[in-house]
């Protein structure tokens, strides 16, 4: 091996601009391939950090309006969830619903603590809402049961509207007894404060801000987090079965797909992660198709290579090399060029990788609304360098391979030949 | 009477090409081990194609061909590597010393074919060169050497490999006329002192008077 090798660095030194012209090429090919996993490893990276800030495995049940004429009634008529609906959410489908709860909004609710007040509105929740949302509190707790089943004035605010009220130590809030509107709240948790979503809500008990606000028999929005539903089709035969359920209970038909609305996180995100893997294969392919022109100029040189030495391979033919012999050293050859540039293409990639994360990644986007950031990380990972070393190989054997092949054929006899 | 070493029956050969050619119409030919043999003959006599046949570079249609008592025939080309690497050594008319590779490099070539380790690899390509007084220029490069002493060098590599059979195919064809008859003068030393069956392709009677067996090709049969 170390006499092949050697020898290789013999004769590809005596071609360095035609080696390195050629070389540029395959370099450029990884390059381009490792730039577009990292930016798209980037991309997907940070879709997948704003969807992460819900549980995969939930849905939340809108009412709607209905699309069809059934039981004597005309179609267009609103449905609001009720307390029945939840109810049935509950009991019924045990099997695969784990803890279910409703959410009601209620807009425009002033809230004052001393001198100071902000602006902001209600939301009635459950305490399994903390789990759904990942809700993250900073100090104090979230609602719990005893909250709902006494219908206690307690809320959880938000970091950035209790700063509103204590500016200098928001988490000083803690325990401290805030009006909304004309009622006396008091506080029993601080929620994070989460830069990437749209201002938040402040949240009491559901059954707290039913009775204050009159909200009657509606629950708002249905929200359950489920298990056992693994595929798309499982999730689809259940979101059926549920809807004819809810359906029915409001004199809909059982089919009628508008009477509610189902949002499933689930199949949002396994449709997210067929559309990764389907990004991720088409960058790999744009990115093999650019090595590709490299493969065919590594190709060519080794053709003219073999052509040039064609004597030579006839010299050592006819003093005993056999056409093993003669394959290995163009393929070897191959294989060096092709993965030695390469390695100087990956490197560079990485390069400019680690040089789009310190720009890019670590820009966050100001919508006014919430931030956000393009990128985040984007990089390739060892498995990705493993995979393109691979590739490397194979790629320098396919480049070889054909002139490695005429090298092996040609006849001792041409030593021979006169000069 | 010494044992045979080279052995043909009944050798032909024709190229089929656009017009099929037949070179060799029947050649039988014994050469006995230790002999000087020159095979002399006009351009198109069918000298080179016996030269490729004896030197298993090509094979033939009819016939047969005994070399150190093995049958040569239709071999693979792996096979045939493997005899000509260990039973002939081939000197040429313009030496085809690899260019970047020194001297000594070039006699270990052979011998690296073989699968001889590197250090003994080695150290058997230094004492061929000694044999030919080439010891200082062992890491030079042929481009070098003055044409003699690449003939020389060539010489080594045939040798490195203590092959039953030596080749040359116009050995002095690309020297002037005193470094020829310097290169004939080792060839026949090689003979004499170390038994080396030898078989010169000249069309050079100087240097097939040097042998002692002249062999005359004319129109694909021998004329002895």
């Amino acid at each position: 091996m170390i006499e092949l090798l050697s020898e290789i660095w013999q004769t590809t030194r005596r071609n360095k601009l035609r080696t390195s012209l050629t070389g540029f090429a395959v370099a450029w090919g990884i390059f381009m391939l490792i730039v577009l996993l990292g930016a798209g490893n980037g991309l997907l990276n940070a879709s997948n950090e704003n969807n992460d800030r819900y549980v995969d495995n939930s849905m939340m049940i809108f009412g709607g309006q209905t699309s069809k004429a059934y039981d004597g009634l005309k179609e267009g008529r609103e449905i609001e969830l009720d307390e029945n609906d939840l109810q049935i959410t509950q009991s019924r489908f045990t099997q695969n619903i784990d803890k279910a709860g409703a959410i009601l909004n209620e807009g425009g609710a002033t809230i004052t603590y001393g001198e100071n007040y902000v602006s902001s509105s209600l939301r009635g929740v459950y305490p399994m809402f903390a789990e759904v949302n990942k809700t993250k509190i900073s100090t104090g707790r979230f609602i719990n049961d005893i909250d709902i089943r006494d219908q206690r004035r307690v809320l959880v605010i938000p970091e950035n509207q209790a700063r509103e009220l204590i500016p200098n130590n928001p988490r000083a809030l803690l325990g401290k007894t805030v009006r909304v509107g004309d009622m006396a709240f008091t506080v029993v948790g601080i929620e994070q404060e989460d830069k990437s979503r749209m201002s938040s809500d402040v949240s009491v008990p559901f059954t707290t801000l039913k009775t204050i606000y009159n909200k009657g028999n509606h629950v708002g929005r249905i929200v359950f987090s489920f298990n056992g539903l693994e595929s798309e089709a499982d999730n689809e035969a259940f979101e059926k079965r549920y809807r004819a359920t809810i359906n029915r209970q409001h004199r809909a038909a059982p089919d009628d797909e508008e009477s509610i609305w189902i949002w499933n996180r689930f199949t949002q995100a396994l449709q997210m992660a067929k559309g990764t893997n389907i990004i991720q294969t088409a960058l790999w392919i744009i990115g093999l198709f650019t090595l590709l022109s490299g493969i065919v100029g590594v190709s060519n040189i080794m053709l003219i290579t073999v052509r040039e030495r064609t004597r030579e391979f006839g010299i050592r033919k006819a003093i005993g090399a056999s056409p093993a012999n003669i394959l290995k050293i163009i393929i070897t050859e191959s294989i060096i060029i092709t993965g030695f540039f390469g390695y100087i293409g990956m490197i560079l990639g990485i390069l400019a990788n680690l040089y789009m994360d310190a720009t890019l990644g670590s820009k966050p986007i100001e919508t006014g609304l919430f931030t956000t950031t393009v990128f985040v990380n984007p990089t390739v990972g060892l498995g990705t360098c493993i995979a393109v070393t691979i590739v490397l190989i194979i790629a320098g054997t396919i480049a070889g391979l054909m002139p490695a092949l005429k090298a092996a054929r040609i006849r001792p006899i041409v030593a021979l030949m006169a000069e | 009477m010494q044992p045979i070493m080279i052995q043909l029956k009944g050798i032909h050969k024709t190229y089929f090409g656009a017009q099929p050619l037949h070179v060799l119409k029947g050649i039988d030919l014994n050469i006995a081990e230790g002999e000087l043999v020159s095979i002399m003959g006009a351009s198109g006599s069918g000298k080179s194609t016996l030269l490729n046949i004896l030197g298993i570079l090509d094979d033939y249609d009819e016939g047969e061909y005994h070399l150190a008592g093995t049958l040569i025939k239709n071999l693979s080309e792996t096979r045939a590597a493997d005899y000509r690497n260990r039973l002939i050594g081939f000197i040429f008319q313009s030496f085809n010393l690899i260019g970047f590779k020194t001297a000594v490099e070039n006699v270990e070539l052979p011998l690296f074919y073989q699968g001889v380790g590197r250090r003994k690899r080695h150290q058997m390509a230094m004492e061929e060169l000694e044999k030919m007084g080439l010891t200082d220029w062992a890491s030079h490069y042929p481009n070098e050497m003055s044409g003699g002493q690449r003939q020389r060098v060539a010489i080594a590599r045939a040798l490195a490999t203590r092959p039953k059979i030596i080749l040359a195919d116009e050995p002095t064809g690309a020297l002037d006329s005193k470094t020829g008859v310097e290169v004939m003068q080792l060839l026949q030393k090689l003979n004499r002192e170390e038994k080396i069956t030898m078989i010169i392709v000249t069309h050079d009677p100087g240097v097939a008077s040097k042998t002692n067996r002249i062999i005359r090709i004319k129109d694909g049969v021998i004329e002895e």
